[in-house]
């Protein structure tokens, strides 16, 4: 479904990315995971189109998807929760999800129920201004705005940052749910057990490039991730 | 101006119809302001640029007025109905200044998205400075006239002179102002606006064409200008190339002391300021009018530094 082909996303004269090779089937969830500065939220800037990238390609169902502006992407049914949220803090929730449903893609209505099922309280808080939600709420809008637009490939960026491990675990329940509903995820995590727990495969990024894929519970196994990024002694 | 008193009234004095005309000059001065301030405050929360070249769009606003009207007169038609001639007259100065304001966008504003800060600003005082001349090049720099129309036709309350004139600047810069306010807060493309104005790339990532919201926000922005321009032209009755250099600076100011940014902040800076105007004017003294307006800003800046409605520091985390 979605290709990444020997990309590279610089910001200035700093690569980022150096070359990332990654996959996507339809249906998956994919992890990937790193340190801070790896050079996840790039990739993921880089796939939405807010970064462009200097060279390699980037194919969405087959199109190359590269030289598309973010408000086209997303058209096409990719969307994402950024890091940090992002949520509008001066409109209110209804209206922040009003935004995200802004593409026009699928019917408004049924994404509200849909998100309304999901969380509730953004139901009981729907008037209020989204800069006024706690952290655990605007995650929570955060997700269900990128559902707004019923997408094909959801883009998650570090939904657990910062959240106590209650919400953590309804978050990760929430994220395989939208699963199981048919939305194909890529889930960008510091939290690397649960984020390979959840998924069928993984990679790891360091300094901008892929330096380990399989299987989530290979991942899991593995040393040198145990090492680095589970926190294990050897 | 309005705000001018015969030179026998001028003095320190508190009649109530005195102070009660002082509001009207001053309400009609203000929504003149008010509507131009929005151009500022939009631009200026979408874009953090300061648009110089927004006063110019004012004055072209002025011009288109009398230049069309001028037509509309000579083929007959002012004659034939006065309100359609007018009304073709709004609509034109309207079309016109807002594909200026979106072609400025455009050629001068656009390419520089990315550049420092500094090199928009440069732009939009060099886009005003060419403007000023291009109007007095080809329109002279005499001044020219708008046909009185209205006279001073009008009507007394209260021992108090209202003309029909001023009364419809207000009503219109009401109306307006409140269709601006619906159309932000209640339709996709407002919503969309604001949601640029406070986070680009979000917006981007729901799906929002941000050079979309831009040109709309210029189109609108200088429609409004173009308004206050050709209304002015119609209160005051004489128009010349520069008058949207100091109407440029007091609306600006009104949209600093509302709070830059914020729409309601435009609004009520800009009546507040016409009427600080106005009234200073008359009770202290005429020869200081365009300084009340500054002294005003900084006090409410010293007290407030976000202006009246700006930012609070809450949306910045
Ligand atoms: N706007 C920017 N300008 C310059 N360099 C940047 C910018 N944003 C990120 N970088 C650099 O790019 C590299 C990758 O950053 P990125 O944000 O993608 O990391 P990350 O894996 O998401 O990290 P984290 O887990 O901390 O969010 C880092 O070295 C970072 O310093
Ligand atoms: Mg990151």
């Amino acid at each position: 479904m979605l290709e990444l082909r020997d990309l590279h996303t610089f910001y200035g004269p700093i690569e980022a990315l150096r070359g990332i090779d990654l996959e996507i089937s339809q249906g998956e969830i994919v992890s990937l995971i790193g340190n801070n500065g790896a050079g996840k939220s790039t990739t993921l800037m880089t796939i939405s189109g807010i970064l462009k990238p200097q060279s390699g390609d980037i194919l969405f169902e087959g199109e190359s998807i590269r030289e598309s502006a973010p408000h086209k992407i997303v058209r096409m049914g990719i969307s994402q929760v950024p890091e940090g949220r992002r949520i509008f803090p001066k409109l209110t929730v209804r209206e922040n999800l009003e935004m995200g449903s802004f593409s026009g893609r699928g019917d408004a209505a049924s994404a509200f129920e849909m998100v309304f099922g999901l969380f509730p309280v953004l139901q009981e808080r729907q008037n209020q201004f989204g800069g006024t939600l706690s952290g655990g709420e605007q995650q929570m809008l955060a997700i269900a705005r990128a559902l707004m637009c019923h997408p094909k490939l959801l883009l998650l960026d570090e939904p657990s940052l910062g959240l106590a491990p209650i919400i953590v675990s309804k978050i990760f329940k929430t994220i395989r749910e939208i699963n199981r509903e048919g939305v194909t995820v890529l889930l960008v995590e510091q939290n690397a057990r649960a984020a390979l727990k959840l998924s069928r495969r993984g990679y790891v990024l360091e300094n901008g490039q892929i330096l380990l894929r399989g299987n989530g519970a290979e991942l899991l196994n593995n040393n040198d991730v145990k090492k680095a990024y589970l926190g294990e002694q050897i | 101006m309005p705000g001018e008193i015969p030179p026998k009234q001028r003095f320190f004095c508190y009649n109530l119809s005195m102070f009660l005309q002082q509001l009207i000059n001053g309400l009609t001065l203000g929504s003149v302001y008010a509507l131009i301030a929005l151009g500022y405050s939009m631009v200026y929360g979408i874009l953090e640029l300061i648009n110089f070249a927004h006063g110019e769009i004012y004055m072209l606003g002025a011009y288109f007025g009398i230049i069309f009207f001028g037509l509309f007169t000579a083929v007959g038609l002012t004659a034939f109905s006065l309100p359609l001639a007018l009304a073709l007259t709004f609509v034109l100065s309207v079309i016109f200044c807002a594909s200026y304001g979106f072609t400025i966008e455009k050629i001068a504003y656009k390419p520089l998205r990315n550049a420092p800060r500094l090199s928009p600003l440069i732009s939009a005082i060099g886009v005003s400075i060419f403007l000023q001349n291009f109007v007095m090049l080809t329109q002279g720099a005499t001044d020219k006239v708008f046909p009185p129309i209205f006279g001073t036709a009008g009507f007394r309350f209260l021992s108090v002179q209202m003309t029909y004139l001023q009364l419809s600047i207000i009503v219109v810069s009401v109306i307006l102002m409140f269709c601006l306010r619906f159309f932000v807060r209640k339709t996709r493309m407002g919503k969309a606006m604001r949601a640029v104005a406070q986070d680009k790339v979000m917006a981007s990532l729901v799906g929002v064409n941000i050079d979309t919201v831009i040109s709309v926000t210029f189109l609108i922005g200088s429609g409004l200008a173009a308004i206050a321009g050709l209304m002015v032209a119609m209160y005051y009755g004489l128009v010349n190339y520069f008058i949207g250099y100091v109407a440029g600076i007091k609306a600006f100011t009104a949209a600093v002391l509302g709070g830059i940014g914020s729409i309601r902040g435009a609004m009520l800076g800009g009546i507040l300021l016409g009427l600080v105007e106005s009234l200073g004017g008359s009770y202290i003294s005429s020869e200081y009018k365009d300084a009340y307006a500054f002294i005003l800003l900084i006090i409410v800046l010293l007290v407030k530094p976000g202006g009246l409605f700006g930012k609070a520091e809450l949306e910045k985390v």
